[in-house]
């Protein structure tokens, strides 16, 4: 009778514990402790927008916990958990970041979490096993079809002539960690000289992506190297814009990750890390959001992008910490970008 | 309380009160001047310590000085601020002088004239006050840009040569004197309302024509309110991002603000560099200041006494259709233009356009953007949340602006002038920079001030003080003293003078002082970038999101929310002032 009861509670059991195995979201323990706690404070450098797409995904998932966000740029957001920390007031349960060198200076502050899936990642997309690539973001090349006839096809098309006088738009160098990536991609595969090639075809300068993709919509730029997030989803909604992966390579960015040591709710805050994380979340942010991944099984590509072809290209961390600054100045001086 | 030391010694009776009078103004003194050092002195050091190190004084603790001035060095050599400088003053000075010109036309025209619909002239000369600096430069931009522009694109289409530029510095003169000329507006239609109008009358009977009388009288009158205004608008201009961003940006023109904003931007950021550039600015504007002090000391600007008159109009006769003319090209200008290139940015679903005719294709229109503003749960958050902010900054900061401006223009306490000076520090401060300032002072007090709406409020309150001190002084200095002077002879206390004398008076100024406070409070971005938290979203910080987010559609789409609400809000304002007193707020400013 008793070894009765004890197989049918230890079925019962693995019923329900099953399937949340399959979806790979955490414990049975996590997840009520998760549902419990009811709420996480969710920083990121991220544009709000994208990140409210990703919350309602999430919720769709787990309806219980209320995600707020607090976005910021990149060096502010670094600058208010710093001085939050300090203080002993950091409110974050979750911090997400760009920039990965920046995020090394504040390591002593997380916790150490892996998501279920940990395993699955890529260990040159990592600078520490408290932070993860939750999202991966990878540069393409877009065209305002309405005025571009004869697109350009490869990064190396960027210096042409005939796509000069300020119909190129660029991100200059010290905008932050992802154009940081792309600058030091251009000069160790496509050649020191490049930017000096590029910059003679006089592009327009713009402190980041988001008034560059805007820009190309309107017509005020017909090019721009972008990342594939914030054009892709214009172009989805109908607007007159063409992207491609441009055969040298895709520079990638990913992001950093973690839980913070003061985390108020630590439960819901690595449920939420780790459903972003899954394959569900990753395959959701690349169909939805036009995001790339860093596991190494890549469940689904972007539209356009065929492995086959481009390489994905990332940066070896050592370089990204070592040649920054050195290296924007000198971006600086050859785009004539006043500092 | 804090009139006493300027009573006529008659009033005072015995030796106990006179020491009694001197404790409660001695400590009326004080209280005024701990609140300015908690509010103006205390940040302003953490700025000046950050300027002075390259440690966050909160992260690495405030024993760590690293003292020094290679901040300072750094900014002082490079050209490239000394270029940002020299935009800064052009782009400020040139906005200034349209703003004066404009201002001033159009508080005459109303004030002091017949021309037709006056009222509406009045109302149609603050609008530009409402817009965001953000969303100004943005409709500017799809009206204005050399490729895209509707203005340009117009141009081409009528087969004109013509083709504006706004991505320059003049065009940055433009808008800036364009939508701070309300500032001028302000100050000199409250000082010509008030003014006496026999003084004018005296110099036409004496012979001297409308023209003459306007130059040789009336506006050397009310030089303090035209001074004042352009003051502050030159000083608000100097601390504007908004505008300078977005039409800076595409040529590479940085002003000091959008270079400090780059410097708190970059990765890593330099915040104490920004801090060193900002000390910069705040030199800039306290040698202003000081400038308006010795023009405006020893000089007496009276003009409300105890008698009774009316403003008089002059008329115009046909010119009055010429002065109505200037006002609705100036309304087209400012309001119509920018609303429609809004409006179409906020209703069309992509910004391309072709040619004309693809303007008025009509399948290009659609509410998506709205749709999709108010599917963010924040939007609702943030407008709940400025209008929370926006209500406790104008009410407390009013009533602190009250005290202090009455402190420094109607008694002779000692301290004043260290409280007028206090007061109007933080207009030399840009919100960028203070933001952090307030962030590393107020951080780590007791009581969990951080995170709740009330640190946003402290923070605007301590911005804003100086525009509602000065917008309130115009109406001090314009109530004669004798009018108090005649309640305390018929036996008022002070507290008693205040209630049955200033306040009624100056209660259309205060009415004003506290309407633009609230606008100021909802519109400023700056300084709650780093204070607001998940739960105290604002507006203004939603709207920057979504501009940096690139979408110009959405950015128009809640620049149209936010402005129809500002434009209700101040409608029931102007409603309720209405309903309480003479003036309104559509009339004062």
């Amino acid at each position: 009778m008793e070894r009765k009861i004890a197989l049918v509670a230890g079925l019962v059991g693995t019923l329900i514990v099953l399937p949340a195995l399959a979806q790979n979201f955490g414990s049975p323990a996590l997840i009520a402790a998760a549902k419990k706690e009811g709420k996480l404070v969710y920083y990121t450098a991220n544009f709000a927008e994208v990140e409210q797409e990703v919350i309602k995904a999430f919720n769709k998932r787990f309806p219980e916990i209320k995600v707020e966000m607090v976005r910021a740029p990149g060096g502010q957001l670094i600058t208010r958990v710093k001085t939050e920390a300090a203080a002993g007031k950091l409110a974050a349960d979750v911090v997400d970041h760009s920039d990965r060198a920046l995020m090394v200076g504040l390591l002593d502050l997380f916790q150490d979490y892996a998501p279920p899936n940990g395993a699955d990642y890529r260990p040159d997309a990592m600078i520490s096993p408290k932070l993860w690539p939750r999202a991966t973001l990878v540069w393409s090349i877009a065209y305002n079809t309405e005025l571009i006839k004869n697109p350009p096809k490869s990064w190396m098309d960027l210096t042409k002539p005939e796509y000069g006088n300020k119909q190129i738009g660029q991100v200059f160098a010290a905008s932050g960690g992802t154009t940081w990536t792309r600058i030091m991609f251009e000069r160790q595969v496509l050649g020191e000289d490049y930017w000096k090639k590029q910059a003679a075809t006089d592009p327009v300068l713009y402190p980041s992506g988001a008034p560059t993709s805007d820009a190309l919509v309107r017509g005020e730029i017909s090019i721009a190297p972008l990342l594939y997030n914030i054009i892709y989803t214009k172009k989805k909604d109908g607007a007159p814009i063409q992207i491609f992966f441009p055969p040298e390579g895709a520079p990638v960015n990913p992001y950093a990750s973690g839980v913070p040591k003061t985390a108020a709710h630590p439960n819901a805050a690595k449920l939420f890390l780790n459903w972003n994380l899954s394959v569900e979340g990753q395959t959701f942010m690349i169909k939805e959001l036009g995001n790339l991944t860093s596991l190494k099984e890549v469940p689904v590509y972007p539209e356009g992008f065929d492995p086959k072809v481009v390489k994905v290209w990332l940066p070896k961390f050592e370089d990204y910490v070592k040649l920054h600054s050195a290296w924007v100045e000198e971006w600086n001086k050859t785009y004539n970008y006043r500092q | 309380m804090h009139g006493q030391a300027s009573l006529p010694r008659v009033l005072m009776s015995n030796r106990g009160g006179r020491t009694r009078h001197r404790l409660a103004s001695g400590a009326w003194v004080a209280l005024l001047l701990a609140i300015l050092a908690f509010l103006v002195i205390y940040p302003v050091l953490m700025l000046l310590l950050g300027a002075l190190t390259d440690t966050n004084p909160v992260v690495d603790g405030f024993g760590v000085f690293r003292l020094s001035v290679r901040n300072f060095i750094t900014v002082l050599t490079n050209p490239n601020v000394g270029e940002a400088l020299a935009n800064t003053l052009i782009a400020c000075g040139g906005g200034t002088v349209v703003a004066v010109v404009i201002g001033l036309a159009f508080s005459w025209i109303v004030v002091r004239t017949n021309t037709p619909c006056k009222r509406f002239i009045a109302a149609a000369s603050i609008l530009p006050l409402f817009a965001p600096p953000l969303v100004a430069g943005v409709a500017w931009v799809i009206l204005g840009s050399p490729k895209t522009g509707l203005i340009n694109t117009l141009f081409k289409w009528m087969n004109l040569d013509w083709r504006i530029d706004v991505y320059s510095l003049s065009g940055l003169v433009f808008v800036f004197g364009i939508y701070y000329a309300p500032y001028v507006y302000m100050f000199t239609a409250s000082a010509l309302r008030n003014m006496d109008p026999s003084l004018e009358e005296a110099a036409e009977v004496s012979g001297a024509s409308a023209f003459a009388t306007l130059f040789s009288v009336t506006f050397p009158l009310i030089m303090p309110a035209i001074i004042s205004g352009m003051l502050l608008s030159f000083v608000v201009m100097l601390g504007i991002y908004g505008i300078p961003a977005v039409l800076g940006t595409p040529t590479n023109i940085n002003v000091l603000t959008t270079y400090i904003f780059k410097l708190t931007n970059w990765s890593p950021p330099l915040y104490n560099t920004a801090a060193a550039v900002a000390i910069i600015l705040m030199a800039v504007t306290g040698l202003l200041v000081y400038v308006q002090q010795i023009v405006l000391t020893g000089r007496s600007y009276t003009t409300v006494a105890g008698k009774a008159f009316r403003p008089r109009a002059l008329d115009l006769g046909r010119w009055r259709w010429v002065a109505f003319g200037l006002a609705i090209v100036y309304l087209f200008v400012v309001v119509v233009l920018p609303t429609l290139a809004l409006i179409v940015a906020a209703f069309r679903k992509f910004m391309f356009i072709r040619d004309a005719a693809s303007l008025v294709d009509l399948r290009q229109y659609s509410l998506v953007h709205f749709h999709s503003i108010f599917d963010n749960p924040l939007t609702l958050d943030s407008i709940y949340n400025a209008v929370e902010v926006g209500v406790i900054t104008a009410v407390v900061g009013g009533a602190l602006a009250f005290a202090i401006g009455y402190t420094i223009h109607r008694t002779h306490l000692i301290g004043r002038r260290a409280i007028d000076l206090l007061s109007t520090l933080p207009v030399a401060i840009p919100g960028l920079v203070i933001g952090v300032a307030y962030l590393w002072a107020w951080i780590g007090l007791p009581g969990g001030l951080y995170g709740t709406i009330w640190i946003l409020a402290l923070a605007f309150i301590a911005r804003f003080m100086p525009d509602t001190v000065k917008a309130l002084s115009t109406t001090f200095l314009q109530i004669h003293r004798e009018l108090e002077e005649a309640a305390w002879i018929c036996g008022k206390g002070v507290l008693g003078t205040l209630r049955t004398i200033m306040l009624p008076l100056a209660r259309p100024g205060v009415f004003a002082a506290m309407t633009l406070l609230f606008v100021l409070a909802i519109r400023e971005l700056g300084s709650s970038l780093f204070l607001y938290t998940s739960n105290t979203m604002v507006m203004s910080v939603l709207l920057l999101d979504y501009y940096e987010g690139g979408n110009i559609g959405k950015t128009a789409a809640f620049s149209l929310v936010q402005t129809v609400l500002i434009g209700g809000l101040i409608g029931i304002a102007n409603w309720l002032s209405a309903e309480t007193s003479q003036g309104g707020v559509g009339r004062t400013g």
